[in-house]
């Protein structure tokens, strides 16, 4: 078993303090080469004593800034955590709506993925575009967030009424001209590879953290359907990629939420189911045996290699209700009109931390918010 | 008996006396290599020497507990133990008698499903579930959980583990009345959660090292009696262009599982996913990593949806008959379906 490693480049940050002992042990030669063995059973060279090795440990720690202790070092990844403290530390995003957090178990949870998964039209950019601005809040993550957008143009009208309505109702918060958007970073991405090295750059960014300024801690990409869709094609070759690809982005991301307790949210597209014959795309994944919006039935976009890259996914509905009718027979002020109405729904699809269900929501000039019925 | 009444030629006789060896007992865990040195012969020499050894001793002695390879069992050895064999619950009847009584220790089975249908609440549910006390019929150990996704939620770890506790005092209420109650006792939810060891990997080489560390970590404890790993998959479908090193690293792991399984006599729970597989000029649904992974475990069960239901299904078992069981996740944990009539199918 040998891995082979390139001395540079951001996908072997990993591996930095391990090269740097190769740089000191191994002066000669054009590639590293690791067995496993050696990386982790710690062979080390033969001529080197307990006691050397001891010092130039301390010396290699006390060396690493304190912000990047946290960076895995084999001394403490090798111990198993204490679910007891853990527990405390665990902390959920506010999505706004005290409704809405009821249904989700608090809100959307920290160092995991959640997918929300709809038609357009649903709310999947308002609700996320919301989530920007309740990040903030100190009773929450009480963090900074960061919007990855993929589907132009980012919406400034309705980000700017957010934006008004949040300050409004947090008056006291956002006193002394402090500026919710000071701590909203939006970036565009164009491709999957795109976002992908978007997100190896980030990483320095999170680990040392500038002083004026909130930690990183919501992660929104608006949308991933939209970076896949149109790049591959549907062969076998370019679907294997592809799939690869979402591993990756779903292994950085979930490597950052864990280390610095970052709650991600990803929207998807969905893609209407033609026919249930039609290959596996109508296998059944999570509760519900089939997803309606607007009279149709349809499944997440990006298939069934996706849905294993994220943690749990919410679904977001719509259909048209009738409503009116008796009152209408009742009384005149309806005369023969029916009352139509769209009835949206936010549904659990899967989560590993929450059963199967679903609340209906609203969506106002201020946001997103639940209807309790 | 004697080295002298073996059928070896004098010189030979004379080279294991004066080494030292006069018994065959003395000789029955020797290793050739190690013979071949200490008489200075050749290695198929000492081969030679350790066969008629064998031999002869299987002449003499019907104990089968007398073999040469260290560590060798007759079949009828294995089989005692067998049937001394523990097995975890899945809190599921359906699920634990298709199973013959649960997961079984010393074995590595292999859970498999789509996202959502529940591999993660099973493996929470038996990284609780090894802990319960032999007073009610567990195994009173503790748990190891590999999580390589994110998915294990303390709050549902917390919320399983208090339904489990919330069981055991019922159970020892109904058969200990009286007095005896307050002997057993019973635990509280925390000590469940203080009772996982998890670990969180991000990496592939973090989880080869882990899977190596494993050995020495269960060494110092003892009572570790089921490995979780959620999921063996997640970090080796990415960026392999190199095919074959995944192959032999895959099995590498699987190797190492297994001997963590036999050595220390513990169940090692992994959980995979599914992905679609093109064959036949159309599309179905398969265990992720390949036709040689599925060699590596013992047992192999799928989870799949049926209709509204879940079931589980017994894939592969070299013991157990293929059959199938629905069950169903509550807010408890996992649990026996809620339908009444008995659904178990034996194909």
């Amino acid at each position: 078993m040998v891995i082979k490693l390139k001395p540079q480049g951001p996908r072997c940050k990993k591996f930095e303090f391990w090269t740097k002992v190769a740089k000191v042990t191994k002066p000669q030669g054009p590639k590293w080469q690791f067995t496993l063995n050696k990386l982790y059973k710690a062979k080390w060279p033969a001529n080197w004593s307990d006691s050397k090795l001891k010092t130039f440990w301390e010396t290699k720690k006390n060396k690493q800034s304190p912000s990047s202790s946290s960076s895995p070092s084999t001394s403490t990844q090798m111990q198993p955590e204490n679910l007891l403290l853990h527990h405390t530390h665990h902390h959920h995003l506010s999505l706004g709506c005290p409704i809405l957090d009821a249904a989700l178990g608090g809100g959307i949870p920290s160092n995991s993925i959640t997918e929300l998964v709809s038609e357009s039209g649903c709310g999947k950019t308002q609700l996320s575009l919301q989530l920007l601005f309740t990040a903030q809040l100190p009773h929450g993550l009480s963090g900074s967030s960061l919007y990855l957008y993929s589907e132009f143009p980012f919406p400034y009208r309705r980000f700017a009424q957010l934006l008004h309505s949040f300050r409004s109702s947090h008056p006291i918060l956002f006193a002394n001209y402090r500026d919710p958007c000071d701590h909203i970073f939006t970036r565009d991405c164009h491709t999957a590879h795109h976002l992908l090295d978007v997100l190896l750059q980030l990483e320095s960014r999170l680990k040392h953290p500038k002083e004026t300024r909130l930690d990183i801690k919501l992660i929104v990409i608006d949308s991933i359907a939209a970076l896949f869709r149109s790049e591959f094609e549907n062969n076998g070759a370019d679907l294997k990629k592809r799939s690869a690809l979402f591993f990756k982005i779903s292994s950085v991301l979930k490597m950052y939420a864990k280390r610095f307790g970052i709650a991600v949210v990803i929207t998807n597209q969905v893609v209407d189911l033609v026919d249930d014959s039609e290959g596996v795309s109508g296998v059944q994944v999570g509760n519900l045996e089939g997803m309606w919006t607007s009279g149709r039935r349809v499944c997440p976009a990006l298939g069934l290699s996706w849905a294993n890259c994220v943690n749990s996914r919410l679904f977001l509905s719509r259909r048209e209700v009738i409503e009116g009718v008796e009152n209408g027979l009742q009384g005149d002020d309806y005369g023969g009109f029916v009352n139509r109405r769209q009835r949206r729904e936010l549904h659990v699809v899967f989560a590993p931390h929450l059963p199967y269900s679903s609340c209906e929501y609203v969506i106002r000039k201020e946001g997103v918010f639940g209807v309790d019925r | 008996m004697e080295v002298l009444r073996l059928p070896l030629s004098a010189s030979q006789k004379g080279k294991l006396i004066s080494a030292g060896y006069t018994s065959i007992a003395s000789l029955s865990s020797v290793s050739p290599s190690h013979l071949a040195l200490e008489l200075k012969v050749s290695e198929t020499e000492a081969l030679e020497i350790l066969k008629s050894v064998s031999d002869g001793s299987r002449l003499q002695s019907t104990s089968s507990s007398f073999t040469i390879v260290n560590g060798a069992q007759s079949a009828w050895d294995m089989l005692q133990e067998e049937e001394t064999s523990v097995h975890i619950t899945t809190s599921c009847a359906d699920l634990d008698s298709i199973l013959g009584g649960g997961i079984s220790c010393k074995e590595v089975t292999e859970i498999g499903g789509v996202p959502g249908i529940g591999k993660t609440q099973l493996g929470i549910q038996l990284a609780v579930n090894v802990q319960i006390p032999y007073d009610y019929g567990g195994v009173g150990g503790k748990a190891i959980y590999i999580d390589t996704e994110g998915s294990f939620m303390v709050e549902r770890a917390l919320q399983i583990a208090e339904a489990c506790s919330a069981d055991m005092a019922e159970y020892s209420r109904l058969h200990h009345k009286g007095p005896q109650a307050c002997e057993v006792k019973t635990m509280q939810p925390k000590d469940f959660l203080e009772n996982i060891f998890y670990f969180r990997v991000c990496s592939y080489t973090e989880q080869i090292a882990l899977t190596n560390y494993l050995d020495k970590f269960i060494t110092e404890h003892k009572d570790v009696k089921v490995v979780i790993i959620d999921s063996i998959t997640f970090h080796f479908r990415q960026d392999f262009d190199d095919m074959a090193l995944r192959t032999r690293i895959l099995s590498g792991m699987a190797l190492n599982l297994m001997k963590l399984a036999r050595k220390f006599g513990l169940a090692v729970v992994v959980l995979n996913q599914v992905t679609t597989k093109y064959a036949d000029g159309q599309f179905h649904l398969a265990l992720a990593l390949g036709d040689s992974w599925s060699h590596s475990s013992t047992n192999r069960i799928i989870l799949h949806w049926n209709g509204n239901e879940r079931y589980a299904y017994i894939d592969k078992s070299p013991s157990l008959r293929s059959a199938s069981a629905p069950y169903s996740v509550t807010p408890k944990g996992i649990r026996p379906s809620d339908s009444n009539n008995k659904r178990i199918k034996h194909v």
